[in-house]
């Protein structure tokens, strides 16, 4: 955490305005205006290299180099103490002298005062006597507001002595959505005309703070009494819908259901024979049955696996071909077994062995040091992208450079020994080990970190303990404050398009969960259940929200993160290519895996196939731990379009519509059977009609009027999007 | 939340809105706007995989002792006072006509690092040794694609006729990747695949079933503002996809059977002439950003012989699409960059190879307003360190991104938020802008 010192004034509220308190300090008032004004900005003073030989730290993560920067700059003239308006700082900042980054503020404002008396009065750092700062505050936390409405936001510091200082104006602020609500740098917010929830961040000298700001609409109140709640989940989610003034759609049809459960679960369209079973079944409890047949499939092991192996699959150039298969394996084996995810967890923190022996050793390959391995492990397991304290101090949260070493401290005695990698091949192998000795230091401080979880206890001394195991034992235990949100949170981003905070692994202050309480019943629920994934994927399946349709009403049509309506989101690469072979029933050949190996089982970015490139799967080479694309692109309009494989399958002499052309049904019968195979459901007599016209036209034989209904169907949205 | 949101919370907008998403809005936002500037400057970029010679090309050492000198002599070019090797004569007729950098150079010796340094202007940020495939900051090629945008249905970055180590988008996401056009053009049966129709199907059945879906695809749209419909941008992309292959001059220029038998021999009759001949018409219907890979050039073993069968090929194809770019008026606004990862070794090994080498490359740059017969910068006596106005790959990045009307010192965000400078420093090589 920064320190940031003042002098003790007792439990009064000082307003900035008031320059002639007491000296001016540059920890305390510099500072700050120099972040606001900008001047520290990233793609200004606090690039790498500085600009123009003035370099600022990163969001001041470094006021002591900050202040040296300024004071002793080597020619003197930053600052000119006889005559503070001839400094270059201020000369610059008033673009009174040419200063590429513009004018910062104006002679005679608050900003230039301040800087002009520190100068004048010697430019001291800090003051004597100082207490840190213990947090900010924002008024008001929350807020119901009305289209129109004008609100202040101030922002109130907080320090460890008990003294509190209104720094509105020395504070940034925003909005994250500004058509809900526009703030000013001052605080001052302006309601929109659009309905939902903004939230307004309150930032001040590496604190921030949020406050939720919620526009409703006006929907006659209880209207949403008269709905059936299946589980909790839908309970919490109406109680926000009232909140937010919002109706939800109507319930999905049965095709719907089947298809999207089936996408989401398993990865696989539901084939014509069980889409007209399931449509024709008059049992109440069918989406139920079907539920628990999905999480019975076989296929289901594979379509989790890839998801947990697009975050850990390393480059095979790498790590090698056998350590990225051995861990594709395990992962696959993970979730044959239902192993519970708390399990899980566990067996990749404290893996140790050999990477051709024991899968999850293979993270460690790859991740060769604490520093990335705290990267990896903070946004996989605690939803937390830590990676942008490993420099400086967390721009967006109150994550610091201590907070990021003292995680990595966890790794810092993890050995190895063996065959390190050497790409391409990265042949051989290694094995990973606890042994006594090794550290991590502060970077800046140079100090030797003792292990601590970001926000987590003290350990006692762990002796010689593997510390990963401490690690693994505070995250699972069941009031872990990550964990289980972080899981549930995940494998709702799965079944829905979004998580209740998003992105998933992205859990911060300034980005707060849409349905705080949704999440937090969810993850009870989650540990509970023995953090059972199958248990979760049942509860939110079943809920009548993941069953709503995807076609919204007028009070619901802009909300996009609450989930009152089902979000359309297009299929992912693997889903998709398996879909047009299952479709098509010729598979793909994908090199070195056996004969109708589906796109689900590739484990190697390498494996050719111009499908799943064009559709987004993700590159293993790439060091980004890059998301899964889920965008459309003008490729896979061509692709779908034009693609020699694709017209191959649906022309070969094997394929399902060589089948239905040899076969005794009637065109109309044939047309069912390809809108079942792609929609799950049945044409509209309309659809119909249009359909078997295409067979009459002149130009059409059986064999190609198929074929071209069917590459009709699988070029339309209907069957890209999971809706 | 749409183009113009985007564009309202801007890059310092970012509380709460996610990274990833940012990443996406700014990725939507160009690929609607087509944004970009006025620049219409194209660039074929033809990647010599595995470390080109300088000193049997555009560097030769003809006082140097033998050893380091090798087999070839120097000849005498196009322009006075400036001699390459004997083994690019066609190349040395049109030496007026482009600038060889001499004088770039760095310290990545391996294949995986000198790859990446080259083709993203980026040093790995671990060292990363020969053969690997990795990728830190996205390429030249996909920063084009991301500035420019889809426009007329063409992807903006194409590459033929595979993705080079370190060709790929990086941050910027899957729709940046290269569009890959693989296949021997030289083959009489060769098609750009996925922008031309399959072979087995007519005009007339084409058309039949376009007019079946638009008929048939009727799951709803939902049009209204901050609805977030994808289905909507399934719609413009299908839609561009659709012009692309019904525009009679799109579609002609992926024909290259199309081209008079005159100017396919004078590419050059094999896979990598035909190449360079589809790249120029890919250019010409719009494609900013054109790769051409060409592997084989890690003669660590028996250089001279190799080089008799790779250069020609190279020679003939690089002169040929040099004057033919400037025949047909279009050098202007083509920038034609011939390089690989680095150099090789001054002093010939044991095996009568060269092994790597990135003190010292050749660099030759055409097109786009860089002045024809210029040598920029020079080597020492023995070819070793570049010594007289000496560049980094960053000033290599720099100059590109410049010709391309791209601000080189833009500041991305990554998937997780962090502020990444498009070049991290650099100054233009100010010899290519005269």
């Amino acid at each position: 955490m920064l320190r940031f010192g003042f002098a003790v004034l007792a439990l009064s509220i000082i307003p900035v305005g008031d320059l002639a308190a007491e000296p001016i300090s540059f920890l305390d008032d510099v500072l700050p205006v120099l972040s606001k004004a900008g001047c520290s900005g990233s793609s200004c003073h606090s690039k790498p290299a500085g600009q123009n030989g003035f370099k600022l730290s990163v969001f001041a993560y470094d006021p002591l180099a900050d202040f040296k920067a300024i004071v002793d700059d080597r020619r003197g003239r930053r600052l000119s103490p006889g005559a503070p308006e001839q400094s270059l700082l201020l000369q610059k900042a008033t673009l009174s002298v040419p200063h590429e980054g513009g004018k910062r503020f104006a002679v005679g404002s608050h900003a230039y005062e301040t800087i002009a008396q520190w100068i004048e009065e010697g430019s001291l750092y800090r003051h004597p006597e100082d207490s840190p700062l213990a947090k900010v505050e924002i008024s008001p936390p929350e807020l119901e507001a009305k289209k129109g409405e004008h609100v202040a936001f101030s922002l109130m510091a907080h320090y460890e002595n008990g003294r509190k200082r209104d720094v509105t104006a020395l504070a940034d602020f925003e909005s994250n959505k500004e058509e809900i609500v526009e703030i000013d740098a001052d605080g001052n917010a302006e309601v929109q005309k659009r309905y939902g929830e903004a939230i307004v961040v309150g930032r001040f000298l590496g604190q921030v703070v949020n406050a939720r700001v919620t526009v409703a609409k006006d929907v006659a109140s209880g209207a949403l009494d008269a709905l059936p709640r299946a589980n909790f989940i839908d309970a919490l989610s109406y109680e926000r819908f009232e909140k937010l003034g919002v109706l939800p759609s109507e319930p999905c049809s049965d095709g719907e259901f089947l298809r999207r459960a089936s996408i989401d679960l398993i990865g696989k369209l539901p084939s014509a024979e069980a889409a007209r079973a399931f449509l024709d079944d008059p049992d109440p409890d069918k989406r139920r049955i079907w539920v628990e047949a999905c999480l019975q499939d076989p296929r289901y092991a594979d379509h989790w696996a890839v998801k947990w192996a697009d975050l850990l699959r390393p480059n095979p150039d790498r790590a090698g071909v056998k350590s990225v298969y051995l861990l594709d394996q395990w992962l696959r084996q993970v979730f044959r077994e239902n192993w519970s995810m708390d399990r899980f967890a566990r067996e990749v923190l404290t893996a140790q062995g050999s990477t051709h022996r024991h899968g999850p050793t293979v993270v460690y390959r790859d991740r060769r040091t604490p520093e990335d391995l705290t990267s990896l492990m903070s946004q996989v397991f605690l939803g937390v992208r830590l990676e942008c304290a490993r420099c400086h101090h967390h721009p967006n949260e109150k994550w610091s450079q201590e907070d990021y070493y003292q995680m990595a401290a966890f790794f810092g005695q993890l050995k190895r020994k063996g065959t390190g990698v050497s790409p391409p091949i990265s042949g051989g192998w290694e094995v990973f080990y606890h042994g006594e000795g090794g550290s991590v230091k502060h970077p800046v401080t140079q100090v030797v970190m003792k292990p601590r979880a970001p926000d987590g206890p003290e350990l006692e001394d762990l002796g010689q303990r593997d510390p990963r195991g401490a690690l693994a034992e505070w995250l699972i235990e069941p009031g872990n404050p990550f964990f289980a949100r972080a899981m549930v949170n995940r494998v709702w981003g799965e079944l829905f398009g979004r998580g209740i905070v998003h992105p998933v692994d992205d859990f911060r202050v300034t980005n707060p969960p849409t349905n705080p309480a949704l999440l937090e019943a969810l993850a009870q629920d989650f540990v509970r259940h023995g953090y059972d994934l199958k248990q979760l994927l049942r509860r939110i399946t079943l809920s009548n929200l993941y069953q709503q349709s995807s076609e919204p009403k007028a009070s619901n049509i802009q909300d996009t993160e609450n989930f009152s309506r089902s979000y359309r989101r297009r299929l992912a690469a693997e889903v998709l290519a398996d879909a047009v072979a299952e479709i098509t029933q010729i598979p793909h050949v994908f090199e070195g895996l056996p004969r109708a190996a589906r796109a689900n089982q590739v484990w190697n970015f390498k494996i050719a196939s111009d499908t799943l490139d064009a559709f987004g799967r993700p590159d293993s080479s790439s060091d980004c731990p890059c998301e899964r694309n889920l965008s459309t692109s003008v490729v896979q309009a061509l692709h779908l379009m034009n693609a020699e494989s694709l017209q191959s399958k649906l022309a070969h002499q094997d394929g399902r519509v060589q089948a239905l052309v040899e076969s005794a049904l009637t065109e109309s019968e044939i047309i069912e059977e390809l809108y079942l195979s792609v929609y799950s459901r049945l044409p509209s007599s309309e659809e119909r009609d249009v359909a078997l016209a295409f067979y009459q036209d002149a130009d059409s034989d059986r064999k190609t009027a198929t074929e071209d209904v069917l590459w009709a169907l699988l070029n339309s949205a209907e069957f890209v999007f999971n809706h | 939340m749409g183009r113009r949101d985007f564009l309202q919370v801007g890059l310092h907008g970012l509380a709460g809105l996610g990274l990833a998403d940012l990443m996406r809005l700014r990725a939507e936002a160009a690929t609607a706007a087509g944004k970009g500037s006025a620049n219409d400057t194209r660039c074929i970029l033809v990647w010599l995989d595995g470390g080109p010679t300088h000193h049997e090309t555009f560097d030769p050492k003809p006082d140097a002792p033998a050893e380091i000198r090798g087999e070839l002599n120097p000849i005498s070019t196009r322009v006075p006072g400036i001699r390459f090797a004997e083994s690019v004569p066609k190349l040395a007729s049109v030496a007026d006509k482009f600038t060889v950098v001499r004088s770039i150079c760095h310290k990545d010796p391996n294949h995986g690092g000198g790859n990446h340094y080259m083709m993203t202007g980026a040093p790995t940020p671990v060292p990363v040794n020969c053969g690997a495939f990795v990728t830190f900051h996205p390429s030249f090629g996909s920063v084009v694609s991301h500035n420019r945008g889809v426009k007329n249905g063409i992807p903006a970055y194409m590459t033929l006729p595979r993705q080079s180590r370190s060709g790929g988008p990086n941050f910027l996401g899957a729709e940046h990747a290269p569009f890959i056009v693989d296949g021997n053009p030289n083959s009489k049966s060769f098609r750009v695949r996925d922008v031309v129709l399959p072979k087995s199907i007519s005009e007339g059945r084409a058309r039949r079933r376009r007019e079946l879906r638009s008929t048939l695809d009727r799951m709803k749209r939902f049009r209204e503002e901050g609805s977030n419909d994808p289905s909507l941008a399934f719609d413009t992309y299908y839609d561009q996809g659709l012009e692309l292959v019904t525009s009679e001059t799109a579609q002609a220029a992926f024909d290259l059977h199309q081209e008079p038998d005159t100017t396919k021999e004078r590419y050059g009759r094999n896979d990598f002439g035909q190449r360079l001949l589809l790249a120029r018409r890919l250019t010409e219907v719009g494609v900013p950003f054109v790769t051409v890979y060409h592997g084989g050039w890690d003669h660590h073993v028996d250089i001279f012989n190799g080089l008799k069968t790779k250069l020609p090929p190279v020679d003939q194809g690089i002169s040929a699409l040099i004057s033919d770019l400037d025949e047909r008026g279009s050098l202007e606004n083509t920038m034609v960059i011939l390089l690989g990862e680095f150099g090789r070794t001054p002093k010939i090994n044991k095996r009568g190879g060269r092994d790597h080498w990135p003190h010292a490359m050749s660099v030759l740059m055409a097109g786009a307003g860089i002045p024809g017969g210029q040598i920029v910068g020079a080597t020492d006596k023995n070819g070793a360190y570049a010594n007289e106005n000496v560049y980094s790959p960053e000033d290599f990045a720099v100059s590109l991104y410049t010709k391309m009307g791209i601000d080189p010192h833009q500041i991305f965000h990554n998937t997780v938020g962090r502020p990444v400078p498009l070049v991290n420093g650099g100054q233009p090589i100010s010899e290519l802008f005269v």
